[in-house]
């Protein structure tokens, strides 16, 4: 009831203009802030998640030179890997394991008749960026799950297939094909059924489950040259000088063509840089209108505030009022900016997703958490101009 | 609740106020709790910055005054609007009404700005015994003075206080609105055991002071 009196005596009403302004601003303000927290978690996410069936993170596989010097020993030895682990700009180092016994791979039906001698490889699931739940193997198992460098299929479907006048397949109709995978052991022919599960760009060449590559290898395979040759290393930065001249001392090579994705990395800092720069001086900018808006109403209502002390209504209740008054719209823009991330977000997941690009489909926390953090500052700025403006015309 | 002066003077009529005789400035008093003053002064001897001193609304004064045991220069903003909605009450010279709130919610604002100790219907009740009823929903600035100051006198009256300072009450009241005023105002002061000090120019009768003070 006194806050319904005090409402008609402190008219809020002046300077209406100047009032939308700042709401325009800081939505604009804060849409921008958030936008660029959410696309630098977006970013992280593609660069360091696990669950990413085409991330552009910067994964490169790395083996010796091979040339006449170094021709019969381009294995890599403990202390070789070990040092590779040491570096700083090498977060984390997978060994590639191959399988030590021969095998082929060849369809089940005579309407698409296939076969070819083939190895395999393994590598630490943290290393493959297929995610699903297809990608297990135990003994028990009807099947060894399989994942294919999409350059296989490309090459089999604009190549091969015209050739041998076969049909051009999808990576859909691969995944539901039962392939029979032959080992060949000392005692004879072991047949297994394997189904392709993914595909991806990382490491080219077919890789399977580490638990069955273990388990066959223990089983099947020849006991010499058991040290690896291949390895998957994971960096923040492959066009890092740091790192290529590295690999040049230890006659290491890999794919020089991954180290584009530095450049995208260039693209996304210099949006995510401007997006958020931008919002931060734009909410600066509607603080200050905000500020001046809430001093403009006090100094307009001057004369009632001070008969309202004068008859004994505290500067507590008087701020109160005022920051119910202010407050409630700035964190209704708060949450419309932050829904309208959270909008954006899901197109983009939806987006990416077709370009088999996986984000999240909701804000991260730390957009959220920014929210919170904005919604803090401008407490925080409503709360002391209030303050301050009330005991000035309170002496 | 009691008020101490201690030897307060006005700076700005500091002169002409140590040439003159007074039972209150530059004198050490106590009014004690329940006391009805009078204080009778002509025009222009300070009646109103003494009810302001009082009050805490002026701070250019020599000596000093005390809320019971506690110097008013030592009392905190929020401090001194609890004792304005809980201690002293206030009808002043100039009504300060809110001219734009009707005269019904200028009593209600003063009702409501603390825990209420009076139920709404009591601003009727109270408009009813000084005549005031037809204006209650009108606009406090469109109405006469006469009128306002029984609104500023309800307004006082709506709060609990164990003080009520009056400023020249009655200056706008004919004799019989002036002794319903007094009645209402007796009343209540009776019903919170508060006391009450009251400036005016002359003699009269209105109340059973207890204490009579020439400024």
């Amino acid at each position: 009831m006194f806050y319904q009196l005090l409402q008609k005596i402190i008219r809020t009403a002046s300077g209406r203009t100047r009032f939308v302004m700042a709401i325009i601003g800081l939505s604009i303000a804060l849409l921008l802030i958030f936008s660029a927290v959410q696309i630098e978690i977006n970013y992280n996410e593609l660069l360091h998640g696990k669950t990413n069936q085409d991330s552009i993170a910067n994964f490169l596989v790395i083996n010796k030179l091979l040339n006449s010097k170094s021709y019969g020993t381009t294995t890599l030895s403990n202390n070789e890997i070990k040092n590779l682990q040491q570096q700083s700009f090498i977060d984390a180092v997978g060994i590639l394991t191959p399988s030590r016994y021969k095998s082929s791979i060849q369809s089940f039906s005579n309407r698409f008749p296939f076969f070819t001698e083939i190895s395999f490889e393994s590598v630490p699931a943290t290393f493959i960026d297929v995610s699903t739940k297809d990608w297990q193997w135990n003994e028990q198992s009807n099947y060894i799950p399989m994942i294919a460098p999409n350059m296989f299929l490309d090459f089999y479907n604009f190549q091969f297939s015209l050739s041998q006048n076969l049909p051009q397949l999808t990576q859909e109709v691969v995944k539901m094909i039962v392939f029979k995978v032959n080992i060949t052991t000392s005692t004879g022919v072991i047949i297994f059924n394997g189904k392709i599960v993914g595909f991806s760009d990382r490491i080219t060449s077919l890789l399977v489950p580490q638990e069955f590559m273990d388990w066959a290898n223990q089983h099947y395979g020849s006991t010499q040259n058991t040290q690896p040759s291949r390895a998957v290393i994971r960096t923040k930065d492959p066009g890092n000088p740091l790192l290529v001249s590295y690999l040049k001392e230890h006659n290491l090579t890999t794919d020089a063509d991954k180290t584009r994705f530095s450049k995208y990395r260039q693209i996304v800092n210099a949006i995510v840089n401007i997006s958020w720069i931008t919002g931060a001086v734009m909410l600066l900018f509607a603080l200050l209108i905000f500020t001046l808006f809430i001093q403009l109403t006090i100094a307009s209502c001057k004369d009632e505030i001070q008969l309202l002390v004068t008859l004994g209504a505290s500067p507590k209740q008087l701020k109160l009022f005022l920051l119910n008054q202010f407050f409630p719209s700035n964190i209704i823009i708060v949450l419309i900016a932050l829904i309208s991330v959270a909008a954006l977000q899901y197109i983009l997941h939806g987006f990416l997703l077709q370009q088999n690009i996986f984000v999240s489909s909701y804000i991260s926390a730390y957009t959220v958490l920014t929210a919170l953090l904005v919604i803090a500052v401008l407490w925080v700025t409503n709360n002391r101009t209030i303050s301050t403006y009330i005991s000035l015309h309170n002496k | 609740m009691q008020f101490q002066l201690k030897h307060i003077v006005p700076t700005p009529l500091k002169d002409i106020f140590s040439q003159r005789q007074s039972d209150i400035w530059n004198k050490d008093i106590t009014f004690l709790k329940e006391e009805y003053i009078k204080i009778k002064a002509p025009s222009g001897t300070g009646k109103t910055t003494f009810i302001h001193i009082l009050y805490k609304l002026r701070h250019d004064f020599e000596g000093h005054v005390l809320y019971d045991s506690t110097n008013i220069v030592e009392i905190k903003k929020d401090e001194l609007a609890i004792i304005r909605q809980q201690k002293i009450s206030i009808i002043f010279q100039d009504l300060r009404l809110f001219p734009n709130l009707t005269a019904a919610e200028n009593i209600e604002l003063k009702r409501v700005m603390q825990t209420p100790i009076y139920e709404k219907n009591i601003i009727h009740e109270m408009a009813e015994k000084l005549g005031i009823v037809h204006i209650l929903k009108q606009k406090a600035g469109l109405c006469s003075y006469g009128e306002q100051q029984r609104i500023a006198i309800i307004r006082a009256l709506v709060q609990p206080f164990d003080w009520l300072l009056m400023d020249e009450p009655f200056s706008h009241l004919d004799e019989q609105n002036t002794h319903k005023a007094a009645w209402l105002i007796s009343e209540e002061c009776a019903k919170r055991k508060a006391g009450f000090i009251i400036t005016d120019l002359d003699e009269d009768n209105h109340f059973n002071y207890t204490k009579k003070l020439l400024l």
